[in-house]
């Protein structure tokens, strides 16, 4: 799709100021989205990955939220967050099988709309730094709808879509296995960390993240947000 | 926080030293961290920058460059960098640039320097002093033993109620006693002193080969004043005693008190290669082929020591003990071939089996002299055979030919006192760098059989005139500065000053040898007599020609090379190869490539040391 055709985040989030009613959300409004033409260097990001019982937004549920920040350039493990989510329906067996939360581990789980305001305080003001944007956008925007009514305005940086260009542009094939967090790590040396963990993906996520912009050969300060976004 | 699940905990809880941290103090180092990636060729520092944080590289690998730009070492997954600069005043005096990829972990100044504050093992472990470290790192390999010898105490092993029998019980009643008690030894003792000891050899070849009277004392026939041990010495001193002395009963005494007796077979029940076994064995073995057999005992006995976790200084005494035992017993074998020797003489070993540092089967370096009544054509024929079969014995047993012939079967080397009196003149009087080739040979002299007084005569000579020899000591501190010790270990990797990588170390070479020549110029220069390394450092400290503190640390470094020496070989002989001298740095841990760092600069810089101390520099 055009890029002019896409709705821009930062005129939604002016529009929605006037309209929304909700305190969290409004709160998560009144920042300002990061300016496109920022340097990475001073860009904050939320590196955030979900685990979820199925791959539908629409009909599925968000089980865990895990995420960390990054901060001039380093991620900060100091404001790591992992949420496990009660939802009010059984956890498909076949997701159990990846993510490992169980039922009874869901049960100790907080419902979505306690934990959604502290995300939100969280993310405002920041890019959302995730690794398939199809999954942790598209679930954010269907849990905002349901809570707040809309969908959330909000910048995103998808590591496979840049590793994606990256290998779009590189003389070998590939496919999609070749996308995958685990593999792309493997393919930059990254340390095997344990997969299918919210807040362990989403470690992962940002150095993946900065693996990937590393091969622009320019430090954080010269490449602008624009570029990854 | 899900933060105990995390992989980076798993990583750093097994990372030294965090990984002596207990589990809470690690969650809050955990929490801490930053995580960093710099692409290769980028800096992480640069000299004068502010540091903020200590970094643990990940993945990847760092140079680091001094102010002047010169290479400081190489650095790779699992090494802590940036720390020195932490501990002094935050300001970097090096460079730290990503030579690959890296994914570094970064904890905070203030939070580090507060676990440093609350962890006196990583203080040490990060302590700028490298001989500290070095000592931290010799502790814990002790303690980290399991073996049973260097872990048990004498009073472990003892037998506590002895038989005890007074000088004048006669020789008969001795025998009663000992036959009643099944025991096959006993302590003489007046008044609870210990005047002596006999074993079951005494009635062997004293009383019935001499045929002795046996209602004479059994203080005729006793050993007097025999060697003795402290109930808290280690069971492994109490083996390396026996071997050393060829000896298998050492009574127990305690502030002059008998605490019992220990006999060698109540060690041998706790290893199955014992080297006070093998050095026994020896002494009674009747044939060259027994010989051999024995010797082929050795690999499965160092192995048995290395594993035991006993000092390299330790194990160097067990191992040349069993070539010491072998020699003697081929001396006294030649003597009965070719009958008693015309002249008095004395069989001299030379090199690592002199110094009592001898680690695996080496080459044999040996030298005779003669007494001075020595006549050539009457003698000649004699000694050129008894130094024949000792030599070929030797070779045969595993102790393959010297290639630089230093030898007693070369006439050369098979002279009488004063013609080995000339050579040493000419070799401390007029050095010259050929000669200079045997000086690391010939100043390791030891008497292993004949009479001692020859070598005596020679050693007091060299004592005399070397330490006052400036020109002597300058060729011989240049010598020893031949072979240096590496930068560095780095991954697969030997680092070389100025940056160039080799695939393995020569331990030898390039590890133990700059010591020992490093000791032997020390030894000269004091007059000091004593041959094994350890001891020649701790002489010359001694007699204040080396600084104390200089000592510690030389000493320490040489045990920690030596060490890591001996376990690569021990892994050899365990997977059936020949031990070797060259260590690939991939088979050391990350943790023995930091200390052997720490070891080689101790080298160095006591290489340098030695350098403008005796002019070495000052040789054209």
């Amino acid at each position: 799709m055009l890029q002019w055709l896409r709705k821009d985040p930062e005129k939604q989030r002016q529009k929605l100021l006037s309209v929304v009613h909700d305190p969290s959300l409004l709160r998560y409004l009144e920042v300002p989205l990061p300016d496109p033409a920022q340097n990475l260097l001073q860009t904050e990001f939320v590196a955030l990955d979900f685990e979820t019982t199925g791959l539908d937004a629409t009909q599925e549920a968000i089980l865990s939220i895990g995420y960390t920040v990054i901060r001039e350039g380093r991620i900060v493990l100091r404001e790591n967050g992992y949420h496990l989510i009660r939802v009010n329906k059984p956890i498909p067996e076949k997701s159990v099988v990846i993510h490992h939360i169980t039922d009874d581990r869901m049960a100790e789980g907080a419902p979505l709309h306690e934990v959604m305001p502290g995300l939100l305080a969280k993310i405002a003001g920041r890019v959302l730094l995730v690794h398939y944007q199809a999954i942790e956008k598209k679930f954010l925007n269907a849990a905002c709808k349901e809570l707040y009514g809309y969908e959330l305005p909000a910048r995103y940086v998808d590591t496979l879509e840049i590793a994606r260009r990256r290998l779009a542009r590189a003389p070998m094939r590939y496919g999609p296995h070749h996308l995958r967090l685990f593999n792309l790590r493997d393919y930059y040396k990254l340390p095997r960390y344990n997969a299918h963990n919210a807040l362990e993906d989403a470690i992962a996520t940002a150095e993946l993240f900065f693996a990937e912009i590393a091969q622009k050969r320019r430090p954080l300060e010269r490449i602008r947000l624009k570029e990854v976004l | 926080m899900e933060i105990e699940h995390l992989e980076i905990r798993d990583y750093l809880a097994q990372c030294p030293p965090m990984d002596t941290l207990d589990p809470e103090t690690l969650d809050k180092l955990i929490q801490s961290i930053e995580i960093s990636y710099a692409r290769r060729g980028t800096p992480i520092i640069d000299v004068g920058d502010r540091c903020r944080f200590a970094y643990l590289i990940r993945t990847g690998a760092v140079e680091i460059l001094n102010a002047d730009g010169e290479l400081h070492g190489h650095y790779s997954e699992g090494e802590w960098i940036g720390v020195r600069c932490l501990l002094r005043d935050r300001i970097a005096q090096r460079s730290l640039k990503a030579m690959e990829d890296c994914l570094l972990y970064l904890v905070p100044a203030d939070v580090f320097l507060q676990l440093l504050n609350d962890h006196v093992g990583l203080l040490r472990f990060f302590s700028p002093h490298k001989p500290d470290r070095l000592r931290e790192a010799m502790d814990q390999m002790r303690n980290q033993s399991n073996a049973t010898l260097i872990s048990t105490q004498v009073e472990d092993y003892v037998k506590t109620d002895p038989l005890i029998l007074a000088p004048d019980t006669s020789i008969q009643q001795a025998a009663v006693q000992m036959h009643a008690q099944n025991t096959t030894a006993l302590l003489v003792a007046q008044q609870q002193r210990l005047t002596g000891i006999v074993t079951e050899r005494e009635f062997c070849t004293k009383v019935v080969a001499q045929g002795m009277d046996v209602s004479q004392p059994v203080a005729s026939i006793m050993t007097p004043n025999p060697f003795t041990i402290d109930p808290h010495k280690s069971g492994a001193e109490a083996m390396l005693l026996m071997a050393r002395k060829n000896i298998r009963h050492v009574p127990v005494v305690e502030n002059g008190q008998i605490k019992g007796l220990i006999t060698a077979t109540d060690l041998l029940k706790h290893q199955s290669h014992n080297a006070v076994f093998i050095v026994h064995s020896v002494h009674k073995a009747k044939s060259l082929e027994k010989l051999q057999t024995l010797s082929k005992e050795l690999p499965a006995t160092l192995v048995e020591l290395v594993n035991s976790s006993l000092t390299a200084y330790d194990i160097g005494h067990a191992i040349s003990a069993i070539g010491e035992a072998i020699t003697v017993r081929l001396l006294k074998m030649a003597e009965e071939i070719y009958g008693p020797p015309p002249v008095p003489y004395a069989w001299i070993l030379a090199g690592s089996l002199s110094r009592n540092e001898q680690t695996a089967h080496s080459d044999q370096d040996n030298a005779l002299i003669l007494a001075d009544s020595y006549h050539a054509p009457d003698h000649g024929d004699y000694f050129e055979r008894l130094a024949q079969f000792v030599s070929d014995g030797l070779n045969a047993c595993g102790y393959d030919y010297c290639p630089g012939n230093v030898m007693a079967s070369n006439p050369q080397w098979r002279q009488p006192l004063a013609q080995w009196q000339r050579y040493f003149d000419a070799w401390i009087n007029t050095p010259e760098p050929k000669a200079l080739m045997y000086t690391s040979i010939f100043f390791d002299l030891r008497c292993a059989y004949g009479d001692a007084t020859l070598l005596g005569t020679l050693q007091r000579q060299i004592s005399k005139t070397a330490p006052d020899n400036s020109i002597f000591l300058a060729y011989m501190a240049a010598n020893a500065l031949q072979f240096h010790p590496p930068l560095g270990l780095f991954r697969k990797f030997v680092l070389e000053k100025g940056g160039a990588e080799e695939k393995a170390l020569n331990f030898k070479k390039r590890g133990v040898t700059p010591v020992i020549d490093l000791a032997r110029v020390y030894a000269l220069a004091c007059g000091s007599r004593a041959l094994s390394t350890q001891d020649r450092l701790e002489d010359a400290a001694d007699k204040g020609v080396l600084h104390p503190d200089s000592m510690a640390d030389l000493r320490d470094a040489f045990e920690f090379i030596s060490t890591v020496r001996l376990q690569h070989q021990a892994r050899q002989i365990e997977n059936n190869q020949t031990p070797d001298n060259f260590v690939s740095p991939e088979q050391l841990s990350s943790l023995e490539r930091r200390h052997l760092k720490d070891a080689f600069e101790v080298v160095r810089t006591l290489q340098e040391a030695m350098k403008s101390r005796f002019h070495a520099g000052n040789l054209g």
